[in-house]
């Protein structure tokens, strides 16, 4: 197989795709205003009913503070919505993204004009069963989004020019969105320490598991850099403290209330491990990151807005 | 007693129901496209429950029967009345036959017609006492060859994946056809300046890509058809090819299938030896013999008036066939002399031999150390609920309906691993596909309870085997690099799964510690997603083996906790 750079796979596979690759730097540049926002809840202790409520207002409040979603979708746009729908397990158990979460942000972007929506990742258990589960592939169905499943013979060799990764097969129809929003959600993880934004762009890549001998964290950082985040949105409403990534016992998911979104990768990884308790410097892949130049460990020298939500 | 006569053009309605019928049975195999949420339909067993052989052999084996199958004696009934109309009417196997012999007539239309009764037609009679000792006996292998059984195992585990392995290739050959076209378009861009001499590929525009017409309708039927991508079976070869050789059967003689080997239509001629429907032959026959070339059972002799119901399929070729209009179909009671029913000449001396036979068949399916229970097979992981082998085997038709269900494509048929007795047998080959933590599809779908319908929460507990780390290849035992994902994908909470920090050294003798997996043998369900994602991919480094599997008191390596049955 011949190997196709990221931006000739853009250039070449669809002439409006490689238009909107080289956007990014032009909008970001334009508009310097905020870089992070933090929701928090500030009411009482919610139950799992009021949780849905409160995971879509803290959504909005953190979009919203960050300059909308016309900031990041133009009208016409080819969203990818890149959860992390991982594991076959309930919202609950916090080892999937908050599916309210991730319905608004559908909801944002349909009114900002998107033309269309795609929800999928790769999950550990079978798409199929976890998709429903997760509540996320219902709620997306009914608002209009495409739910996806990910086809392991559509996977395209791609050159990452990473450190350790030079090139590795990834998934092209979410290269050739305008916008890819990605949407993790915070959880204990052993090997990595923590699960967040970064890591979650193991979810469009097709051989993840050898990432995790290579070196993960120099690996993570890799596929970042090639992804070139726009947007990510960190659900920190439930988090998963251990048995993680997986999770399933009850016991193990502390509801945080949180929602944290920004243009720095970095920045709300360093964010999430302080949600954790744990210091933003010892989580090798965020100490990576910033190396590369990839974003801020220093999330409170950035643009920050911090609302608390009732 | 004479009753009117039966429609000629009856043939034309038989073939609708056939087809109509075929079509059932197809359906009812895409079906089996189940998520793991959902709660399987009982239809989705339906020509297993009309099917009396299963019955029979199951209330052999076990003495037991699950209370779904009574709907074969509807079967039982309407063969007793009417004669082998299953044969003829229902039987989708039997429709693909009656399909394969018209076909092959079609393509060697030359070949001498020799479709008259022949006493090897009795094979099938002792082929079933035979089975049918074994039974008594405890072995259920009568239903490895029940045609039901056997073509919804051919379909799942070779036919379908035939068609899942074309749509996909296809498709992707399109697809893959079209990056190419990108990248050569890309390639002209750049290495011309001058418009003229740009590719063809250059000058296509960006819309016209094959792909875009081929790639919607393509995940379309992936996603609904299918669940598992890119899904195969072991013995696919095997299965097939015994399916193609009994269909090709038909080129030597019609319905060969039927006529000399189907046990279960040798258990529906025993049961019409004389049905109340019968032929009647008027006194103008002219012994032209029309009806017998077109009789799919070989049911007479020339000349016509003799007549075999326990061979006859009720299919009314004969009667429109005949020029005169000499024949019918009348209803007679049971006591009734005319019209003549011709007997079957079972052998005595053959069924004795047939019963030895049953018994020299048992003891080579059972006179194994595994047979006789005196050693295990490491590789024989039995699904979640699967019944103590000896139970399991006496009830598993291997009809290959869990194999079809298993979300994850992990269930194999066996082929030495349960011995000749438990032939094409599911079993879990991780490798392949993990059993899935919360899916107990397998065991709400067997159609006979080899595999007990467990609840999700019953199953969490059922241990189907032991993982077990192979320390010369997983990761970070052997290479002293990190790894564990097995660790990261154990769906047990807390995990099964759990790491040591162990210091090591590395090549060039720098002290580090890495995290070593260890398995908790009282946590671990054996469900083999380790053994599946572990990144070794020839032999992975962690395996699951059946030891410590629920189901055998004896298969036992740890002491266990509260047993579930």
């Amino acid at each position: 197989m011949s190997i196709v750079s990221r931006r000739e796979f853009i250039a070449t596979s669809a002439a409006t795709a490689g238009m909107m690759a080289l956007r990014p730097q032009g909008v970001l540049a334009q508009q310097p205003s905020t870089d992070m926002t933090i929701a928090r809840w500030g009411g009482q202790k919610p139950n799992d009913e009021e949780l849905k409520d409160i995971a879509v207002k803290l959504t909005t409040q953190a979009i919203e503070g960050l300059g909308g979603m016309n900031r990041f979708v133009k009208r016409g746009d080819v969203v990818w919505i890149k959860p992390n729908i991982g594991w076959d397990r309930k919202p609950e158990q916090a080892a999937n993204t908050n599916p309210e979460l991730v319905a608004t942000l559908i909801q944002m972007c349909f009114n900002a004009g998107a033309k269309t929506i795609k929800i999928g990742d790769n999950p550990c258990n079978p798409a199929i069963k976890t998709y429903e589960n997760s509540g996320i592939a219902p709620i997306a169905r009914k608002l209009g989004a495409k739910v996806l499943f990910l086809d392991e013979s559509r996977y395209k060799e791609m050159a990452v020019k990473g450190e350790l990764i030079k090139t590795h097969p990834v998934y092209p129809e979410i290269v050739e969105c305008d916008l890819v929003i990605n949407v993790p959600v915070l959880k204990h993880h052993r090997l990595a320490d923590l699960t967040m934004c970064m890591k979650n762009y193991m979810g469009v890549i097709g051989e993840r598991k050898s990432f995790h001998n290579k070196g993960i964290a120099t690996c993570v950082a890799d596929i970042t850099r090639f992804m070139k985040p726009r947007l990510c949105i960190l659900d920190a409403i439930r988090v998963l403290t251990a048995n993680g990534p997986s999770g399933g016992k009850l016991e193990d998911v502390a509801v945080k209330g949180t929602v944290a979104a920004g243009v720095d990768i970095v920045a709300l990884d360093a964010f999430g491990a302080e949600v954790m308790g744990k210091d933003p410097k010892a989580i090798e892949s965020v100490k990576k990151g910033e190396e590369t130049g990839l974003g801020k460990i220093d999330y409170r020298s950035l643009a920050l807005k911090e609302f608390s939500v009732t | 007693m004479s009753g009117p006569r039966l429609l000629s053009g009856g043939v034309a309605l038989r073939r609708l129901v056939q087809i109509a019928l075929l079509t059932l049975f197809v359906g009812l195999v895409l079906a089996g496209r189940l998520t793991g949420d959902d709660q399987p339909s009982p239809w989705l067993k339906f020509y297993f429950l009309i099917d009396p052989l299963v019955l029979l052999a199951t209330w052999l084996t076990t003495h037991t029967w699950v209370s779904l199958t009574l709907w074969s004696l509807v079967t039982v009934a309407v063969t007793v009345l009417l004669g082998r109309v299953f044969c003829g009417w229902i039987c989708p196997f039997g429709t693909l036959h009656a399909a394969a012999g018209r076909l092959l007539y079609w393509i060697w239309p030359d070949r001498k017609r020799r479709d008259h009764w022949s006493p090897w037609q009795l094979t099938k009679y002792y082929l079933l006492i035979a089975f049918l000792v074994m039974a008594a006996l405890g072995a259920h292998w009568v239903c490895v060859l029940d045609p039901l059984v056997l073509l919804y195992r051919s379909t799942v585990v070779a036919l379908l994946p035939g068609v899942q392995w074309t749509l996909e290739e296809s498709s992707k050959a399109i697809y893959d056809f079209d990056t190419r076209l990108d990248e050569a378009a890309a390639h002209a861009e750049a290495a011309s300046e001058d418009p003229a001499g740009r590719s063809l590929a250059a000058k296509a525009p960006a819309w016209f890509r094959p792909s875009k017409l081929t790639e919607p309708p393509y995940a379309w039927i992936r996603d609904r058809l299918f669940v598992v991508q890119r899904q195969v079976f072991l013995n696919a070869g095997v299965i097939l090819a015994i399916f193609a050789g009994l269909l090709l059967l038909n080129r030597w003689r019609p319905r060969f299938w039927c006529r000399y080997l189907c046990p279960l239509g040798a258990l529906l001629g025993l049961l019409a030896w004389r049905p109340l429907l019968r032929r009647r032959v008027k006194d103008d026959c002219s012994h032209c013999d029309l009806c017998g070339m077109a009789c799919h059972g070989a049911a007479g002799r020339t000349p016509g008036d003799q007549w075999k119901p326990a061979e006859c399929f009720g299919c009314l070729n004969c009667t429109s066939s005949c020029r005169r209009g000499s024949l019918s179909f009348t209803f007679s009671l049971p006591w009734s002399k005319q019209p003549a029913v011709e007997r079957l000449d079972v052998s005595k001396r053959a069924a004795m031999a047939s019963i030895a036979a049953g018994l020299g068949a048992l003891y080579l399916f059972r006179g194994t150390p595994q047979g006789r229970a005196k050693t295990y097979h490491p590789k024989l992981i039995r699904p979640p609920g699967a019944r103590e082998e000896q139970e399991f085997l006496d009830r598993c038709l291997s009809c290959g309906l869990c194999m079809k269900v298993c979300v994850t494509g992990g269930l194999q048929p066996t082929w030495s691993e349960a011995g000749l007795e438990g032939l094409w047998t599911p079993h879990l080959v991780p490798s392949i596909g993990h059993c899935e933590y919360n899916c107990n599809l397998c065991g709400q779908v067997c159609p006979t309870e080899a595999i007990r319908p467990l609840t999700v929460e019953e199953k969490h507990v059922v241990k189907i085997g032991l993982a077990s780390f192979d320390v010369t290849r997983c990761i970070p035992y052997a290479y002293g690099r990190e790894c564990i994902v097995c660790e990261e994908h154990c769906p047990v909470s807390p995990k099964a799964i759990y790491c040591v920090e162990v210091e090591s050294h590395d090549s060039s003798g720098q002290k580090k510690t890495i995290k070593q997996p260890r398995v908790d043998p009282d946590r671990c369900v054996g469900c083999g997603i380790c053994e599946n994602v572990c990144p070794l991919k020839d032999s992975a480094g962690i395996r699951i083996y059946s030891t410590s599997e629920t189901r055998h008191p004896k298969n036992q390596a740890l002491l266990r906790e509260a047993d579930l049955y």
